[in-house]
């Protein structure tokens, strides 16, 4: 769950990018990275092995928007996507607040990407969560390259559990999509707040926000290096 | 897992004041308390120049979980604090309860008894803290509502 700050006037979020080996994960992180203003950017660090293939996490903190006089902060982390590293995501996805499920467009993927999605499931379950609690979302990647699925069938593989939820075509490399993603994943999460936290005051409950319009604003408009 | 605390100014002070106590009687250079998710719940003290504070509480998680995971892979249970000893630094990081870490930076300025032995003390009450600010009434008035974060990201 979120982490307010009553004195420093901060709300701290933790999304993790999540997905098969080489879907695209360091590559979004990357692509942010380079595009956002000095201001609003911490140092991205990357645990990563002489390959450059990530070996615990990747790390990149983002100031964002600022809502009612708080700072609204976003802690970027990936996963290791090879198999063989599990308990390194497990570690990686404590107190996980919202994910940005990549998935790899390719055809020869698919068995890969259903197979992350589902370990994702049970690494949440294993720690008490599920993507039921969870703001989510699926991000198509690489839907430059040649032989990719088509969106429908990615759809019927992935999107298929009772709440639909957002989904992107991306290209992490050109950037296309990166920050659609982003945006929408912290629009999710500071809907989710902002109902929860009015719950928690007692307030009657809102009904729920309509699934939000995505466009590139918010984050993007608020950091996007000019 | 335990819910995160929300700091509000009461813990947030009570915090500083036990850091400020712990930095002053260990001698260290720097305090932070984590949560271990990587988030820094409170800090205090001189950090090196050019390091990040966020960038090291990532990191500082990270490393706690993977060698307490370690430990417990090769049957030792009781793991509760972990020392990292460099040229200049070094680190002591202390469990403070499940969620929660507690580290501590200091060079050659005191010693590592000296620090394990400040932090001991430390815990219980950084833990009591922790405590409290969980069962804590949350503030009575929403920080934003749905409506404001629409506003925020126009279409
Ligand atoms: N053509 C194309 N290549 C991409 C795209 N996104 C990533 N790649 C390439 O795919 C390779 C793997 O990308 P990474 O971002 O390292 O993948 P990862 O998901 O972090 O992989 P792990 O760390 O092993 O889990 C790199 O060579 C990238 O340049 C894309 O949208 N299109
Ligand atoms: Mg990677």
């Amino acid at each position: 769950m979120a982490i307010v700050n009553y004195v420093n006037k901060e709300i701290q979020f933790k999304v993790v990018y999540y997905g098969p080996a080489l879907c695209g994960k360091t590559t979004n992180l990357t692509y942010i990275h380079g595009q956002v203003a000095e201001a609003h950017k911490g140092e991205l660090v990357s645990l990563a092995t002489a390959a450059d293939r990530t070996l615990f996490f990747d790390f990149l903190p983002l100031n964002a928007v600022v809502i009612k006089g708080f700072k609204t902060k976003f802690q970027l982390y990936t996963v290791p996507g090879q198999v063989m590293y599990n308990a390194t995501r497990q570690l990686v996805l404590r107190s996980v607040d919202g994910i940005v499920f990549v998935a790899d467009s390719q055809w020869d993927k698919m068995e890969e990407n259903v197979e992350s999605f589902k370990n994702l499931q049970d690494n949440l379950a294993e720690q008490g969560s599920s993507l039921d609690q969870l703001p989510y979302l699926l991000q198509y990647n690489k839907r430059d390259l040649p032989n990719v699925a088509p969106l429908h069938y990615l759809e019927y593989l992935l999107n298929n559990r009772r709440v639909r939820v957002p989904s992107f075509e991306a290209a992490a490399t050109t950037g296309q999509g990166v920050f659609a993603s982003l945006n929408a994943i912290s629009r999710m999460l500071l809907q989710k707040f902002a109902r929860e936290h009015d719950t928690m005051a007692g307030n009657r409950q809102q009904p729920a926000a309509p699934p939000a319009r995505i466009v590139l604003s918010g984050i993007a408009a608020a950091t996007l290096r000019r | 897992m335990q819910a995160i605390p929300i700091i509000t100014f009461e813990a947030a002070n009570q915090l500083l004041n036990a850091l400020t106590d712990y930095l002053e009687k260990s001698e260290a250079s720097f305090a932070l308390v984590i949560d271990r998710g990587g988030s820094i719940l409170s800090q205090h003290g001189d950090i090196p120049a050019g390091s990040d504070m966020t960038i090291l509480a990532a990191l500082a998680a990270g490393s706690y979980a993977a060698t307490r995971e370690l430990a417990t892979r090769i049957g030792e249970a009781d793991f509760s604090t972990l020392h990292q000893e460099g040229q200049k630094m070094q680190l002591l990081m202390s469990a403070v309860d499940e969620d929660v870490v507690l580290v501590t930076g200091f060079g050659p300025q005191t010693a590592l008894g000296l620090v394990r032995f400040y932090a001991a003390r430390a815990v219980p009450q950084v833990a009591a803290i922790i405590q409290d600010a969980r069962a804590a009434q949350r503030p009575a008035v929403p920080i934003f509502t749905a409506a404001d974060v629409a506003a925020a990201f126009p279409r």
